[in-house]
């Protein structure tokens, strides 16, 4: 065997590896981030409403037992999925259905109710007082803690 | 030589732990947070109880409840009647300091004569949501958690 030849055949034998390592750690560092900085969603939050800012607001925990209201800032009615909610009989229905469903559930029914800090104020009325109506008498009221 | 040969095949055959497999998992984690994840602002709560929820007449305190007035162009008011102070006027101002002022009085005197403190609250339907929600968080932040809207039917 000439010396050429053995040279290849040692050649062969290194075979190409890719260092896995900086992937792997940097993977870790961006799970890592993710999982100390992700938040489990209360509620969906309907980006069109703009909650008002409220620095002794708690914090929210329990999720279960939440009927959500959203008050866009012209006065219109939406629910956590973003369906239309015409007027005050809507919400009551809406409201009577949800809490029948939580009461099934052993859940405690509240209101959380989203609304615009630029809506008028009548208009978040109208949906606490149909939902007093439908038997709902606990309001949390969505806010934020600072502006920025 | 021969000797070294077969040391050099005993290396080669050394037991290795095969990561493939955690790499999946950790891939497949960080893109479920990776969709998962939504920039948002965290929300919190200002809980309030409805008239309906509030105390019956057997169990009336037996205080006088703090009577808040805010009206449509947000002024925030105590008391009622002649005895009724306009407080608050910034609307631009997410402090309340005159109403907070106010509030730990009233706590204080509450609490004074071991009663609970109970407030009452009158809101023009005009008056805007940040405006209501500016009241409800002074009265948090106070530690007043007794608190009745006296104006759900117009």
């Amino acid at each position: 065997m000439s010396s050429k030849l053995r040279d290849a055949a040692s050649a062969n034998d290194e075979e190409c590896a890719l260092d896995m390592s900086p992937m792997i750690d940097m993977v870790f560092l961006l799970l890592i981030f993710f999982v100390v900085n992700s938040n489990a969603v209360i509620v969906k939050q309907d980006v069109k409403v703009r909650p008002p800012i409220a620095s002794f607001g708690k914090k929210q925990e329990d999720k279960n037992g939440r009927i959500v209201v959203n008050v866009l800032p012209d006065g219109s009615f939406t629910t956590e999925r973003g369906e239309a909610l015409e007027d005050e009989t809507a919400i009551f229905d809406m409201v009577k259905k949800a809490k029948e469903q939580n009461d099934l559930k052993g859940y405690k029914s509240k209101l959380h109710l989203r609304g615009d800090k630029d809506a008028v104020f009548k208009h978040s009325r109208k949906a606490i007082a149909a939902s007093a109506g439908a038997g709902v008498d606990q309001v949390m009221f969505a806010t934020f803690v600072t502006s920025k | 030589m021969a000797r070294h040969r077969k040391y050099q095949g005993a290396e080669e055959a050394m037991p290795a732990l095969d990561i493939s497999s955690l790499i999946d998992v950790c891939f497949l984690l960080l893109i479920y947070f990776l969709v998962a994840t939504s920039i948002q602002k965290k929300e919190v709560d200002v809980p309030l109880a409805l008239p309906a929820a509030a105390p019956n007449d057997a169990e009336m305190p037996d205080i006088d409840p703090l009577f808040i007035k805010v009206d449509a162009n947000g002024a925030i008011f105590t008391g009622a009647g002649s005895s009724q102070q306009m407080l608050d006027t910034d609307t631009s101002s997410r402090e309340v300091p005159q109403l907070s002022q106010q509030l730990q009085l009233y706590v204080a005197g509450a609490n004074s004569g071991g009663k609970k403190p109970l407030v009452q609250i009158w809101v023009d339907g005009g008056s805007n949501q940040q405006r209501v929600i500016d009241v409800l968080n002074a009265l948090v932040g106070a530690g007043i958690s007794s608190v009745t809207f006296t104006d759900l039917v117009d």
